[in-house]
């Protein structure tokens, strides 16, 4: 191929390469072209006006809103407990472990007819909240509930693997040094995992923003109290196909933000047992 | 050696590239037969594969099956070749198991699959490449935009059938509402379908009509504040009814006539003041068996197909 007075490369290690080569082209060029193509599909004009529409504006901060609250509840709750369960053996513990799981296999349109099943004013839970007035369907609470349902099993999975390959030696070290429990979890466990937990934090973050069918079954559809980014992008892809764009651009957008920030951060290492 | 190692790289990145876009350029455009893409995730969506009849033959005694122009040929017939792919507005769910029977029985051998989503969505499909063979709209206005883009065969766009607005109540009508001015009572949850969605247009229209002839603007602002969900296709209202969520939603007669009974309270809308949808059916153009598509056509406007609506609620055309 190449003119050159050297000998030749063997014709198999040519093969491979160029095997190797399409490959990774193939899986590059699938998951990066519709992305392209949603950007090719509007003009700058066109993208710059849609984001003055009101109903745009409204689903990225409801979005945004509601995906914020729905990390800092799984932090909050989530950390402790992942902490406690990997530190602990209880009866049960496989099944909470294998519970944890659930929402990832689980069809998010399946989710939302859960959540509405149980939380809604005809559910098992939801009558009773309904009595005394407090309504959890088809509010912008619902859509964090929905949220928090399908997205926490990124940052459980994340912390519990991580606590899992701490060396319990720091953690005992700061005891015998006389730090009650709660002191050695903040600051020495957090410290040392925060890398890996800021990770599963934006991947829970990420996933929370994209949440669409256990959304619009358990909170609805309402322009600026459960219409989200997604919702917005599907329900004007008839009608607005501009606004669906747009919308669908912005979300590309803070995705490829979320990206590079998980791969910032998990670089960091947990000190291993 | 590095460098030409690196040459070498080169060279076969850049032909694995034009290999990939010559597979590309000539996979594409040679099949009629492509495959269907269904709605995104998230909306209900009903795919019903009428009973298919064992493989016969020489017994098809009407209009004779085409076999579809494809790169290979088939060289006898099969009944996937019969097989109808309609995209049909959701509000035809509940018909659709016995409008696919009936197809099957005049015409032996053939079956029938419903795509079934809010005509909006289906409409962006088809305008996106979507393959079709007939499609059922549930609303003047994508009808239109669809006969402009040249999608269905001329002179095969024809009335399937109409109708009407009716607010629906669950079984227990928890709101206590009894007539069309308690939908503005504090504290009541509506759900109607998204103002791109046919059943959507047909409420929106309805309301607006109600307002000025009855009940005043304020009726109908109070209307707007009590609803809480748009939906975006008309199953999923009646859903959200049956389950008790809401205290009304706005759909078609259809359902609530054909619902079981027990399942809706209902309040009617005055023919008045009320919005009729005008359904249409029309063979695509891109159908790749037009000659089947416009037998099924022909079952939908005949007799029997006809029957099948009105047992469900539908009104004629």
């Amino acid at each position: 191929m190449t003119p050159s007075s050297a000998p030749a490369r063997p014709l198999h290690s040519i093969i491979a390469t160029a095997g190797a080569s399409l490959l990774i082209l193939a899986v590059t060029l699938y998951l990066v072209l519709p992305i392209i193509a949603l950007f090719f599909r509007t003009t700058p004009e066109l993208f710059l006006a849609s984001l003055a529409n009101p109903e745009v504006t409204s689903a990225l901060l409801l979005s945004l809103a509601t995906s914020v609250i729905s990390l800092i509840i799984v932090i909050l709750v989530g950390t402790p407990f992942a902490y406690i369960h990997c530190r602990n053996t209880y009866p049960g513990k496989v099944i909470v472990d294998t519970v944890i799981d659930l929402p990832l296999v689980l069809p998010p349109a399946v989710a939302g007819m859960a959540l509405l099943v149980l939380y809604g004013r005809a559910g098992f839970i939801g009558q009773y909240a309904n009595i005394f007035g407090i309504s959890i369907a088809f509010t912008t609470l619902a859509v964090i509930m929905a949220q928090i349902f399908v997205a926490s099993p990124f940052y459980l999975r994340q912390a519990k693997s991580l606590f899992d390959q701490l060396d319990p030696a720091y953690e005992l070290t700061a005891r015998t040094l006389g730090a009650s429990p709660a002191r050695v979890f903040a600051t020495v466990v957090v410290p040392l995992t925060a890398g890996g937990l800021i990770s599963g934090a934006v991947m829970t973050f990420g996933r929370a923003l994209g949440e669409f069918g256990a959304t619009i079954m358990f909170a609805g559809n309402l322009p600026g109290v459960t219409q989200t980014m997604p919702l917005a992008v599907y329900v004007n892809m008839a009608g607005d196909f501009n606004a669906g764009l747009t919308i669908s651009i912005l979300l590309v957008l803070i995705s490829f933000a979320i990206m590079i920030a998980v791969r910032y951060y998990a670089k960091t290492e947990v000190p291993h047992a | 050696m590095t460098e030409r190692k690196h040459h070498l790289s080169i060279i076969c990145i850049v032909s694995a590239f034009l290999i990939m876009t010559a597979l590309l350029a000539g996979c594409t455009g040679t099949s009629s037969e492509q495959k269907v893409t269904g709605a995104p995730t998230g909306t209900p969506v009903v795919m019903y594969e009428a009973v298919t009849t064992p493989l016969r033959v020489a017994e098809v005694t009407t209009a004779p099956v085409t076999a579809p122009a494809t790169a290979t040929p088939k060289p006898e017939y099969t009944p996937a070749d019969g097989t109808v792919i309609a995209y049909t507005a959701a509000s035809l769910k509940g018909a659709s198991g016995k409008l696919a029977e009936g197809y099957a029985a005049m015409y032996p051998g053939r079956s029938v699959v419903f795509n079934l989503d809010g005509t909006q969505a289906l409409t962006t499909q088809v305008e996106n490449g979507a393959y079709a063979d007939v499609f059922i709209s549930a609303s003047p206005k994508y009808t239109k935009q669809l006969t402009s883009g040249k999608y269905f065969v001329d002179g095969t766009v024809k009335t399937l059938t109409t109708n009407y607005v009716i607010v629906i109540l669950p079984a227990k009508n928890p709101a206590g509402i009894t007539s069309l001015a308690d939908l503005a009572k504090p504290g009541v949850k509506i759900a109607r379908a998204a103002s791109t969605v046919p059943v959507g247009i047909a409420t929106d229209a309805a309301i607006g009509n109600l307002a000025s002839s009855t009940y005043g603007q304020a009726w109908n602002d109070s209307v707007n504040r009590n609803t809480v969900t748009y939906e975006t296709s008309e199953p999923s209202v009646a859903t959200k009814v049956a389950l008790g969520e809401v205290d009304a939603g706005f759909v078609y007669e259809s359902t609530s006539t054909a619902a079981k009974t027990g399942t809706y309270q209902s309040v009617t809308i005055p023919k008045s003041d009320n919005y009729l949808q005008t359904y249409s059916i029309a063979v695509m153009s891109g159908s790749g068996k037009k000659s089947a598509a416009k037998d099924f056509e022909n079952y939908m406007l005949s007799d029997a197909g006809q029957q099948v609506l009105l047992s469900y609620g539908f009104r004629p055309a």
